[in-house]
């Protein structure tokens, strides 16, 4: 037996076979461990556990009496059997002993804030926690990646809890797949295939709406970043800091938290997100300055990280980074660029610095350099910052005119409004006003109902009008589903009334009335155009 | 938005349609035949006032259509050109009695 102490909670580790023979001195042996100091609770470890008699029982309902909350963990199944059969699995908690997996020579294919994911065979993954009491931290990643599934984020969910030496992991089946970081190094002049695919999935990720209180607010997690660097910064910059991110305004928006190549995956011609415990709800800056950490901030000053982080070199990491922002931002205006580059250097710097001096950064002479910068940076920045937001939808600067709205029933007359709007000012025929109002509902519903059943989601509506000759091209595009409104069969117009299936005719209609209708999946969304001359 | 004001004769039930039927307010309409249509034999609508038409506006004709053909007679009245259009279209200028 060997006894451990965690702060005040102690922990006994039970080896062999408990009886009569030897219950008396084990109990002994506790106890004198306990004596004069503060339990606040036991932890028995069952690990190396055989058998238990009712003497040694007798131990831990004794034990249990002083301390309530006693907790067995890591029991073999023939011992969980005993604490089965004798009520104590009801009476305390009593946890099984997970099965063991070692990644020994397995490949790290990917590491986060919170552990590293290893490919332990063709199929499946790993991620070890680097928490040692993590159980609590898998149940949550498992019900926030559940969420994102719902709401239509592509991701893996695990199917089993593992012990890897003592630490807990959790098991993901991934096939074949590829991250993103292991493309980028591997085959380089898929560069900009890869940025296309990471930022679609941004996009996605920021356009799905959370329902309220299902994920942590990264504003106030930013926020009590900027209340630790209170102490750190010149109070003006402190105060700034404080005033720029109290200035967001709250989201319920998703974000990724932790959005790099390596948590990108490839599993055929699916895009899969994993890492998903630091899932939260806010605005996409906070996601950009994780982004901006990522592929520039932990490496600035130190080449060598990236590599051991990514796989790429600082040049391909800032590349990326750089064709990231515009592709997400939607312009090639170097100007535009630079001013949200900046305001997400602003939250990375800030936890940068935060992290480094959590972890004692100060009290090194190369991190307390590398600090110094950081602050340098921070400051120089918050002084030429008024704010923190952006528009992160510029294609409203696109031609045309752009709608970004709740794929929901309700918004049909916002819908309705916004396109008709636009013909009226093309000076768009009654008739073929009527037509295109059909079609544009018709297709708008279609959203509503199919695209992100049973969650919800947005749809941009965008209406565009050419002259020669004059006709309008109004395109859909949403993040649901694949879903192709045209493979439905058409109805059978000459059926009479009571023949006549009730539905089925509104994308006829749709065919019947637009003079072009089309239809693609295309970086995970689904585009639908149509065209009618006016 | 959807006004709909009916008349009833004897058997005769006369539905006046002012506005949109579409996603949001064929419901409406539907709720409204299913609450006056018993006991009816003859069906009258008058789109004089109504403006547009949706596939959802369709499917509730189509559906009054059905059950009148079991019941008497229906007639739709006063239909603006574009709403003819979309009749034709959909074959159902061939389905409704349209006057």
């Amino acid at each position: 037996m060997t006894i451990q102490w965690d702060n005040n909670i102690i922990e006994v580790k039970l080896e062999g076979r408990i009886d009569s023979g030897n219950a008396a001195s084990i109990e002994k042996e506790i106890n004198d461990a306990m004596d004069g100091k503060t339990v606040s609770s036991i932890v028995i470890d069952a690990e190396g556990l055989e058998y238990i008699s009712s003497a040694g029982l007798r131990i831990i309902l004794r034990l249990r009496k002083a301390h309530p909350d006693l907790s067995i963990i890591n029991t073999h199944s023939d011992v969980y059997e005993i604490f089965e059969m004798t009520g104590f699995t009801e009476m305390m908690k009593v946890d099984k002993a997970y099965r063991k997996v070692s990644v020994e020579g397995c490949e790290e294919i990917g590491r986060g804030a919170n552990g590293r994911i290893y490919r332990i065979d063709k199929d499946n993954v790993v991620k070890i926690y680097n928490n040692p009491d993590a159980l609590e931290d898998i149940l949550h990643e498992r019900e926030v990646a559940r969420l994102a599934l719902i709401l239509g984020i592509p991701t893996a969910i695990s199917y089993d809890v593992v012990k890897v030496g003592d630490r807990y992991g959790s098991v993901f089946e991934l096939l074949n797949a590829k991250s993103f970081s292991k493309i980028l190094q591997t085959e380089p002049s898929k560069l900009e295939w890869c940025v296309d695919e990471y930022v679609e999935m941004l996009k996605k990720i920021h356009s799905t709406e959370v329902p309220a209180g299902k994920l942590p607010d990264m504003r106030e997690t930013v926020i009590s970043w900027a209340k630790f660097m209170q102490d750190h910064l010149p109070e003006e910059s402190a105060k700034k800091l404080m005033a720029l991110v109290e200035a967001v305004p709250h989201d319920d928006h998703m974000i990724h938290g932790d959005y790099h190549t390596k948590n990108l995956e490839l599993q055929d011609d699916e895009v899969l997100l994993i890492d998903m415990d630091t899932l939260a709800v806010g605005h996409p800056i906070f996601e950009l300055g994780s982004i901006f950490n990522a592929y520039i901030g932990f490496s600035e000053l130190d080449s060598e990280i990236i590599k051991k982080f990514q796989g790429i070199d600082s040049e391909t990491a800032a590349k990326f980074w750089h064709m990231t922002l515009e592709k997400y931002l939607g312009t090639t205006d170097e100007e535009v660029i630079r001013s949200v580059e900046d305001k997400a250097r602003i939250i990375g710097y800030t936890r940068l610095i935060r992290r480094s001096i959590r972890r004692g950064g100060l009290e090194d002479d190369a991190r307390r350099a590398e600090i110094e910068h950081w602050k340098a940076e921070l400051i120089d920045l918050l002084e030429r910052t008024d704010t923190l937001m952006f528009d992160n939808r510029p294609e409203k600067q696109q031609s045309g005119k752009e709608l970004d709205i709740e794929a929901v029933e309700e918004n049909l007359s916002q819908v309705m409004a916004f396109v008709d709007g636009q013909l009226e000012a093309a000076g768009c025929s009654l008739k073929a006003q009527m037509q295109i109002d059909v079609a544009v509902e018709e297709i708008f519903v279609n959203i509503c109902k199919y695209a992100y059943s049973p969650g919800k989601g947005r749809t941009l509506v965008r209406v565009e009008v050419t002259d020669e000759p004059v006709s309008v091209k109004i395109t859909f595009i949403d993040h649901g589903k694949p879903y192709d409104p045209l493979k439905k069969d058409d109805p059978d117009v000459t059926l009479d009334a009571s023949e006549r299936p009730i539905g089925g005719l509104g994308i006829f209609l749709v065919k019947q009335t637009m003079d072009a209708v089309e239809y693609e999946y295309k970086n995970g969304s689904n585009i639908l155009t149509l065209v009618k001359s006016i | 938005m959807l006004e709909i004001s009916n008349k009833l004769e004897g058997s005769k039930l006369e539905f006046k349609l002012n506005g949109r039927l579409d996603t949001i307010t064929a419901p409406q309409l539907e709720e409204e035949i299913k609450d006056n249509i018993g006991g009816v034999s003859e069906l009258v609508f008058d789109f004089s006032d109504l403006s547009y038409i949706s596939s959802a506006g369709l499917r509730v004709l189509l559906s009054a259509q059905k059950t009148m053909n079991q019941n008497g007679s229906m007639v739709v009245r006063n239909v603006s050109e574009a709403i003819q259009e979309i009749f034709d279209v959909t074959g159902f200028s061939d389905i409704l009695t349209i006057e």
